[in-house]
């Protein structure tokens, strides 16, 4: 008796210091660490894979009774955004082309440069505290530690363990996450230019508007802007006038006039609470945030995610006092909690890439 | 008996998810082990399933085993104090286990600075964890009982 306790001790003791040395190399990122994982993920894939096939039924029951409802009221609310978002995707694609061939023109990076891997979303993550999810491409299609995850509305999270032909994705709303993020300040300013005697009025707001309609006459030409911030795009109406010939309207935007950005970091906190911006500067150029205001990727060589991927909008502005700057909530874009295939960005900053 | 019970736990748990809750039959195992036969038991098999654990998921190695050895170890104080054991106090136990180790989890990822948000969703992880597990554990009580009996056997 005492000699089996003396065993069980010893077998306590020596799991314990394996695990405390295990904890010890994995927060250090040791190779070996994840050489054993992957060894031990490569074992237990096939039992898993056996476990999945014998327990989709049930998990097919279970969803079907607990979303019949939510699928329902989903679906038809789906059909309405699909019958809106129809004409607006014309539009959107004109412009998203129109900018990548400038963008290409003038020798800037472009998300259409950057190769990408589609990937089926094939589980959650087993625990109830952390805000990961697990899809079915891995490094053998060349995803990275740290490459972006984006699914058709923006970004979602980012590539946090990478097995051979399986990844962990942490998500935008995990309490680890974060990203340098540039907030597009877009109040409402009217610039008047003349050229050749034809007055051009502008006019921009961040809130959704009808088109003002206005009727031309021969001196005035009336843009008017309506930015649809989810969309992330401009659509435009012109009213051209009517005459005289062979006067053009030019709109020449001033410096001043031009889109402000700011930098800041973007947090998660958790499935319940909105993921929150930090750090923005409390400058006077900047001038004041307001909601709806879209959030989008800052990029840089540093960063983990290219330029200009769209991750939400402002949905508050909290106030802090002294120079700490505003504390900005965002309503994230895509849709966290029902992710079917998502798209990976097989991007590293220049900073990360190995030297040949 | 321990891989059959991680392969239900990444599949078939990780998608069932009342309230949005994973359950945890993991942790159930290491509970029912302790509590059946003692701190000793307990604890070996929570650190042999948390280290197995955590080869699957993406939290630091070694963190789930530590966990789940602690857990087990506390649910062996059962038969410490109840040498005599009455079927409902088992599951008021287990219960009880379930809550206490699923703060052993918050408090490990906090140690080795993984980001916790303390709010009120803790609280229904915490009950349906608890409710999932005490729902199972007539089942699992006798499936440890019968998988570490055997191991007695074998030896």
């Amino acid at each position: 008796m005492a000699s089996k306790n003396s065993t069980q001790r010893r077998a306590i003791i020596l799991l314990t210091l394996t695990s405390i040395m295990l904890v010890t190399l994995d927060l250090q990122d040791s190779p070996k660490v994840a050489g054993l994982r992957s060894a031990f993920g490569t074992l237990f894939y096939p039992v898993e894979g056996v476990a999945r096939v014998i327990t989709r039924p049930i998990g097919n029951a279970w969803y079907g009774v607990t979303h019949y409802n939510e699928l329902l009221d989903e679906n038809s609310l789906l059909r309405q955004q699909v019958a809106q978002q129809e004409g607006a995707t014309v539009a959107a694609a004109a412009s998203v082309r129109l900018s990548q061939e400038l963008l290409a023109l003038n020798g800037l990076p472009t998300l259409a440069g950057i190769n990408a891997v589609t990937a089926q979303v094939i589980g959650e993550s087993p625990t109830s505290f952390s805000q990961k999810i697990e899809i079915n491409q891995g490094a053998e299609s060349g995803i990275r530690v740290g490459m972006p995850v984006l699914n058709a509305a923006g970004l979602i999270g980012r590539i946090t363990k990478v097995f051979n032909n399986r990844s962990f994705v942490m998500l935008i709303t995990d309490p680890d996450f974060s990203i340098s993020v540039k907030v597009v300040s877009t109040g409402r300013k009217t610039t008047e230019s003349t050229v050749l005697g034809i007055t051009s009025v502008t006019t921009s707001t961040a809130v959704p508007l009808e088109p003002i309609s206005n009727t031309p006459d021969a001196e005035t030409t009336t843009t008017t802007t309506t930015t649809i911030p989810i969309a992330g795009f401009t659509a435009v109406v012109t009213t051209l006038p009517a005459a005289p010939q062979g006067l053009t309207s030019i709109t020449i935007p001033l410096a001043s006039d031009l889109d402000v950005r700011e930098t800041g970091v973007i947090q998660g906190n958790g499935p319940t609470r909105q993921p929150t911006v930090r750090f923005i500067d409390n400058s006077l150029r900047f001038g004041s945030i307001e909601a709806g205001v879209p959030i989008v990727t800052a990029g840089g060589s540093r960063s983990l995610a290219p330029p200009d991927v769209l991750i939400g909008v402002v949905s508050r502005v909290v106030e802090r006092v002294g120079s700490a700057g505003p504390l900005l909530e965002v309503e994230i874009a895509a849709e966290l909690t029902n992710l079917s295939f998502v798209r990976i960005l097989l991007y590293q900053p220049i900073t990360e890439k190995k030297s040949p | 008996m321990l891989l059959f019970v991680l392969a239900l736990q990444t599949t078939l748990f990780k998608d069932l998810r009342p309230f949005g809750v994973a359950g945890q039959i993991i942790l159930l195992f290491v509970i029912c082990a302790g509590i059946q036969f003692g701190i000793s038991i307990g604890a070996i098999v929570g650190l042999v399933a948390g280290l197995m654990f955590d080869f699957v998921v993406s939290t630091p190695a070694g963190l789930g085993s530590i966990t789940l050895g602690v857990t087990g170890a506390t649910a062996g104080l059962y038969l410490y104090f109840f040498p005599n054991p009455i079927w409902w106090l088992r599951l008021v136990s287990v219960a009880f286990a379930s809550l206490i180790g699923e703060i052993y989890v918050l408090i490990a990822q906090a140690m080795v600075g993984l980001g916790v948000v303390i709010e009120l969703r803790l609280l229904t992880i915490i009950a349906v964890v608890a409710a999932i597990n005490v729902g199972l554990s007539p089942g699992f009580l006798i499936i440890t009982r019968w998988t570490l009996s055997e191991r007695k056997k074998d030896r």
